[in-house]
């Protein structure tokens, strides 16, 4: 089925931002693993994992739409040093996909285009999720401390 | 534990490489599913998966080794108008990175580190296996005809 007007390069721009996002949440992952945060590790893992189901679902659907996916194109990918500065790259990563989506919902609805908007809401819904998730670690860290916030990440939830 | 020296820089090369394979794989699984090819879709999935899995290794490795993996470089993606042209470029990149970490390997028994030579000479034989597996597809298409391979890949095996 050919694609709306503009949708295909609001997929694409919204592919590029989950390509990143994969390989931020990927790197964070494993430096997280590195310092010996196991629970960390598995929760942005779980993280990178969900946004690479979101990359395949949308180079799916540009391919439906018979347009060309472009999986060469990256953002800057923002690696924190430290666990308070992995989360604020990540929450900064994920207010800008939010606002990339909200603005794909919004030009689908102008052109009619629904089935892409069900998409996009859906994934703008995880966002908000993880939004959130970011959030209370930051209020967390706030109300017990880094240092006590840390020790809690180190056993992996059985 | 520090890396010997020159290490890390082949690492590196592996990462972007390892992460040009992953973009590649979840590009033509998607568009053999298009194309209405499933079992090519969930090979090239498979595919994939294993690439993902060095990516995360190497990581591991360069986390382990003190060193910061880039995640931001990627490689050329080749996109093609049909499954033979896909399996072409595939092919290259498998033979590229069977190259590449041929070479990594005989640096890591010049500088003695065996755990990242170990670790290579596990990745090669999984690229080797990739090599073999289009070069299979590629003289099957040649023994059967295009039409005759293609009409084999509409189911999944079971």
């Amino acid at each position: 089925m050919k694609a709306k007007e503009g949708v295909i390069n609001i997929l694409n721009k919204v592919l590029t931002a989950d390509l990143t996002a994969i390989n931020q949440y990927f790197v964070h992952a494993k430096m997280c693993e590195n310092w010996g945060f196991e629970r960390l590790q598995h929760k942005v893992r779980e993280r990178s994992i969900d946004e690479m189901k979101d990359a395949d679902e949308l180079i799916g659907h540009i391919l439906y739409l018979e347009g060309v996916p472009n999986v060469q194109r990256m953002n800057t990918v923002h690696v924190g040093e430290t666990v308070p500065e992995q989360f604020k790259l990540d929450l900064k990563a994920e207010q800008e996909m939010l606002a990339l989506l909200n603005e794909g919902v919004v030009h689908c609805v102008k052109v009619a285009d629904f089935t892409t908007r069900h998409m996009l809401e859906d994934m703008a819904k995880d966002v908000d999720e993880h939004i959130d998730w970011i959030e209370t670690q930051q209020e967390l860290m706030e109300q017990v401390g880094l240092e006590n916030y840390l020790s809690e990440q180190i056993h992996k939830e059985g | 534990m520090k890396a010997k020296e020159g290490v890390l820089d082949v690492l590196y090369k592996v990462v972007t490489l390892e992460l040009t394979a992953v973009h590649h794989y979840l590009l033509h699984a998607s568009m053999c599913g298009n194309w209405g090819y499933e079992r090519l879709q969930h090979e090239f999935h498979e595919h994939m998966t294993e690439e993902t899995t060095h990516v995360s290794k190497v990581i591991d490795h360069v986390l382990y080794l003190e060193g910061e993996p880039d995640v931001q470089k990627l490689g050329a993606v080749s996109s093609g108008q049909g499954v033979q042209e896909l399996f072409n470029a595939d092919l290259k990149l498998e033979q590229d990175d069977v190259k590449l970490l041929r070479e990594a390997i005989a640096h890591c028994a010049k500088v003695g580190d065996f755990t990242t030579r170990h670790l290579l000479e596990e990745m090669v034989v999984d690229s080797e296996e990739h090599v073999d597996w289009f070069e299979t597809q590629l003289r099957t298409i040649k023994q059967v005809g295009l039409e005759n391979y293609l009409g084999e890949q509409i189911k999944k095996d079971s």
